[in-house]
């Protein structure tokens, strides 16, 4: 055992020279890591490989999940080849084994020490369970000086005694490649197959450990690029999915005086920002421009690059692959998922989206089912640029809303966090764009697709229409679902201020719908950002006015009077519930009939939604009467309703954190003139 | 090793190429950008979908005999051809081709390799390439000019003296693509969306790869759909009066259990008569040059073959699926072969294709 361990300096030395013949420093680099890893590594495949001496079946299941993050030490396998020979171990357990070192092959960080030992490898030839596997595995390792007479005597032998067996053949025909004068014998040219002695699942699981692997590294902000190993399947099923690696461009065109001069640096040479910024003006792009995906730094690059071709040749490579995996073919597998997720952080370090995703998403809404790869499709759908208004109902709300009254409560939710998102980033967008130029933009004209300022007003009112729509009828399905409520909202939390945040002149006020169902809710978490909304729709109406008032009257924006008095009728219900205890007061749109509410038999029923019966509060009602008065046996909320207790309940409220009641109350109720006489004033607006 | 000189190829530049660069971020130019016409990252997203062309001219049969190189034209009409469509080519130069055909056999052989744990020296000789051009396949001046590419070997293990054979041929095509497409693509690109080939999977892995690697497309697999197998039947019935097409023959599959496959064949002069009596103005077009095709006539021509059909046997096609159509002037099958057996009819079949080929571009 230890002879076959001990290799001579020189044998090592010339071997590895062979197989690195000259190479960049990249290289040596690469393989100063991975001496690094390997001793961290070896250790372990050592000790988990020494079950092999034991041979039990722990050995079998230990060797199963031996899945290399990084790489195998040479050192292990060779080891273990040698106890292979002990013949403890049962010949099934050999099998295996053999078949672990080929699915590993390639991730073996040397072959020296093992092409040493090929004589004692061939000699498990002649093992009949065992040929196959170490017929595929000197396959691999074979060199010219490996064949000699009596190898292919012996090869020639078996095949005599097991027929025409591939494995023999394949081995046989490399040996043919190598010395034709040894080999006499006629081989077919073309044989059936190559090996196929790894185990799939094996496969799988390495190519899955290996790639995660890869992207721990690549965003490590020090490794910008990673050298993409040779991945170990050839042939795979989803070829597009694989993002090319960074290379540079072979044909180089016969370039103009100007540049030529200038000498051009390949983007897979830079490794930091600092290196990026210094050649910032001379980086030449790589020859695929789908690599870029795959480093933050070259997508920083990206960034800056407004060189149309090349932003069209990572459309094109995009396009296709999402065409082709997504459109033509159903996806599910880990590599769907992980181009997907790669994808979506892209669009994220850059706040844009592709131009080709989004025009596959355009096809692709039409035929997705909601469920498949749902988190992902939805993030990409909410990077979707704003559609103009004649288009955005055949593009995206029709199959939208086919898909949100067939799916789950969870699709519902996942749609309306999607539709914030996306509604979030065109103000945003509109935002940062409005404050660069001034707002004079309607007059530019010189596209017919051009969109304008109002333009892109009906654009956000139609989105926020829609989502008011599926959001009542949504709500409606769902029993006012809490969860659905709580999405929902988060939508008008954005809506309710576009126009003191993204400066947007737009007010667009919920439906009853959305309305209703939030100030009745019965938890008090929704009552309350329902307060903080329309407080904040307050704050954005009361200053449009005045700025309004200041404008000229032909650029003015101008908010319908429809927004003000729909505004005004919420306020006054919802003060008339909470505060008044008129819930059921003339003029609201709530019309229930006098005698159906006598024959309910409700007792006041007008003060049922007041601050103490309301159902999301009578809990801390109840808490509250506790505290202010221990003693008493009897529990009578109503004696909250004097003005001391009152004012001590609101204090109460306020301090449970119902920040969104504090600034409504604040805002809209002054305690010294009644609520009704405020609200005449905005009216009259 | 071609002879044709390479120096009347052209690579089409047009001028008109329509501007969508924002170069500033201004307000402007990014409320534009934001619609679509031009996105910082990306370029015209299809918010007006593409459809296939409703309306067709008929199938003039051309001589191209006189137009384009004979052994090419032979080549291209012998077999049939396995689909693919591509998307356009960057800074490829039909000046370039023989510089490609020498890349093109180095990287052949170095994948070659890569399944060989050793360095095999005869592998180096053992494959030959050309790309040539294919002259006067072209319908319009947008179309850029067609692209031959074909790879010679010998067998591994063959003696020394063995001549070498074709085993691979392939070509890039664009004939009468839309010119509004071909016109909106900056002058780097150049636009063949149609990939035909036949031979070994591999090579076309090793080429596809190849081109992929270049020229930074993208290819994928092109299936001819039900509506273009109709267009199929309907043009090579039309052309019957000029050349017999000896058949219509057609093959459904019917989704039952077992599945159900009924070859349809009609009689050449069965068809053309019925494919007249659903063409409107029958009378009319036989003054030739007015003649065009709707997709109406193609769907009733079908529909009339259907209800025949249902009337024999009592089985309604309509709930199958077309999957081949064939006649003596060529053949289509869903799974994207295509074999055209008369030259005459090459560039209407490949007009059909190339108009396939661009509907299936991402962008």
């Amino acid at each position: 055992m230890a002879e076959t361990l001990c290799l001579s300096d020189s044998d090592r030395s010339s071997s590895s020279d062979q197989s690195v013949p000259s190479r960049s420093n990249n290289r040596s680099l690469r393989i100063a890591e991975k001496e690094r890893k390997k001793n961290e590594a070896e250790d372990s495949f050592v000790l988990a490989l020494r079950y092999f001496s034991e041979g039990s079946s722990p050995c079998v299941r230990v060797l199963k999940c031996l899945i290399p993050a990084s790489v195998v030490p040479q050192q292990a396998v060779v080891r273990a080849v040698v106890w292979l020979n002990v013949s403890k171990i049962p010949i099934s357990t050999q099998v295996l084994f053999i078949k672990w070192v080929l699915t590993v092959f390639d991730l073996i960080d040397a072959k020296d020490q093992l092409r040493a030992i090929y004589g004692f490898i061939f000699s498990f030839i002649t093992e009949e369970n065992l040929c196959p596997y170490i017929c595929h595995l000197l396959y691999l390792l074979t060199r010219k000086e490996n064949v000699h007479l009596y190898r292919v005597r012996k090869l020639l032998e078996l095949q005599s005694k097991l027929g025409r067996q591939p494995f023999l053949m394949h081995l046989l025909s490399l040996y043919k490649v190598f010395c034709p004068e040894l080999v006499t014998l006629s081989i077919p040219s073309r044989i059936r197959s190559g090996f196929k002695n790894y185990i799939s699942p094996w496969k799988s699981a390495l190519v899955a450990v290996q790639k995660s692997n890869g992207q721990q590294v690549s965003s490590s902000i020090s490794a910008a690029f990673t050298i993409k190993e040779k991945s170990i399947s050839r042939k795979r099923k989803h070829c597009h999915l694989d993002l090319p690696a960074l290379s540079s461009v072979l044909n180089k065109e016969p370039q103009s005086e100007q540049t030529s001069r200038r000498k051009m640096v390949p983007l897979v040479h830079l490794s930091s920002f600092a290196q990026m910024l210094k050649d910032m003006h001379r980086i030449e792009l790589p020859a695929q421009m789908g690599s870029l995906l795959g480093s933050s730094l070259a997508l920083q690059y990206l960034d800056c690059v407004q060189e149309e071709s090349a932003l069209l040749r990572l459309n094109f490579w995009l396009g296709c692959a999402l065409h082709e995996e997504f459109l033509f073919c159903r996806q599910t597998s880990e590599e769907a998922l992980q181009f997907l997720n790669n994808l979506l952080s892209a669009q994220h370090f850059l706040q844009e989206g592709f131009s080709s995703s989004d025009a596959f998403l355009y096809k692709f809404l039409n035929v997705w089912d909601g469920s498949l790869l749902r988190p992902q499709i939805l993030g990409l759908l909410s990077n979707i640029p704003v559609i103009p208004s004649t288009q955005i109902g055949r593009l995206l709300f029709e199959p939208l809303t086919q898909l949100f009254f067939t799916s789950s409560m969870f699709f519902k939710c996942g749609l309306m966090e999607c539709l914030n998102n996306m509604l979030l980033k065109w103000l945003t967008w509109h935002s940062v764009y409005a404050l660069e130029d001034d707002l004079d933009i309607s007059l530019n004209s010189h596209t017919s697709i051009n969109i304008t300022l109002s333009g892109f007003k009906d654009s956000v009112m139609e989105l926020v229409h829609f989502v008011g729509r599926l959001a009542s009828l949504g709500l409606q399905l769902e029993g006012c679902n809490t969860l659905l409520l709580s999405f929902i909202l988060d939508f008008y939390e954005t809506v309710c201020d576009t126009f003191l945040k993204f400066g947007l002149p737009l007010v667009v006020m919920p439906p009853p719908g959305v309305f209703y169902p939030a100030l009745l809710a019965t938890d008090p978490v929704s009552v309350d950002r329902l307060a903080y909304i329309m407080h904040r729709y307050k704050l954005n109406l009361t200053s449009a006015k005045s700025q309004e008032k200041q404008t000229e009257p032909q650029q003015a924006f101008h908010i319908s009077r429809h927004t003000f008095r729909q505004f005004n009728h919420y306020l006054v219900f919802m003060v008339n519930c909470l505060w008044n205890c008129r819930m059921f007061h003339a003029n609201t749109d709530m019309h229930v009939r006098e005698e159906l509410l006598h024959k309910s038999n409700v007792p006041q029923y007008w003060t049922r939604f007041d601050f103490i019966h309301h159902p999301a509060f009578t809990g801390y009602a109840v808490d509250f009467h506790q505290k202010c008065w221990p003693g008493k046996k009897d529990v009578d909320v109503n004696s909250i309703k004097q003005s001391k207790p009152w004012s001590w309940y609101l204090e109460y409220l306020f301090n449970q954190g119902f920040d969104g009641l504090k600034d409504f109350v604040h805002s809209s109720i002054s305690r010294q003139v009644t609520a009704g006489d405020k609200l005449q004033d905005s009216q009259q607006r | 090793m071609d002879p044709l000189s390479e120096s009347g190829m052209r690579t089409p530049h047009n001028g008109a190429v329509v501007q969508r660069r924002s170069k500033t971020r201004s307000y402007r130019q990014s409320y534009r950008s934001c619609l679509g016409t031009a996105s910082r990252l990306g370029v015209t997203p299809a918010l007006t979908a593409r459809r296939l062309n409703a309306s067709r001219r008929a199938a003039k049969p051309q001589n191209l005999a006189d137009k384009v190189n004979p052994e090419h034209l032979a080549l291209l009409v012998k077999a049939e051809w396995q689909l693919s469509y591509v998307t356009p080519l960057y800074q490829f130069r039909h000046t370039q081709l023989r510089s490609y055909s020498r890349q093109l056999a180095a990287f052949i052989v170095a994948e070659k390799q890569q399944g060989l744990a050793v360095e095999v020296s005869e592998l180096h000789n053992s494959y030959r390439v050309s790309l040539s051009v294919v002259q006067g396949l072209t319908e319009s001046e947008d179309d850029a000019e067609t692209v031959l590419i074909q790879i010679h070997s010998k067998p591994m293990f063959a003696r020394q003296d063995e001549p070498q054979r074709s085993v691979w041929s392939g070509w890039l095509t664009c004939v009468h693509g839309s010119p509004e497409y071909l016109r909106s693509l900056p002058k780097d690109f150049t636009c063949l969306p149609l990939f035909g080939s036949r031979g070994p999977e591999y090579l076309s892995r090793v080429v596809k790869s190849w081109f992929q690697k270049t020229f930074d497309c993208c290819f994928g697999s092109l299936e001819i759909n039900h509506t273009s197998l109709q267009w199929f039947a309907a043009l090579w019935t039309d052309c019957h009066s000029q050349s017999h097409i000896q058949h219509l023959r057609m093959l459904w599959t019917i989704p039952a259990a077992p599945p159900l496959q009924i070859t349809y064949t009609v009689d050449p002069q069965d068809a053309w008569d019925l494919w007249n009596s659903v063409r409107k103005e029958a009378t009319a077009a036989v003054t030739e040059d007015a003649a065009s095709i709707d997709l109406e006539e193609v769907t009733g021509f079908l529909q009339a073959l259907k209800s025949h059909f249902y009337r024999h046997f009592r089985l309604d096609l309509s709930a199958g699926t077309l999957q081949q159509v064939s006649t003596a002037l060529g053949s289509a099958k869903s799974s994207g072969r295509i074999k055209m057996s008369n030259s005459r009819h090459v560039i209407a079949t490949l007009t059909l294709l190339t108009e396939c080929a661009l509907l299936r571009m991402p962008i």
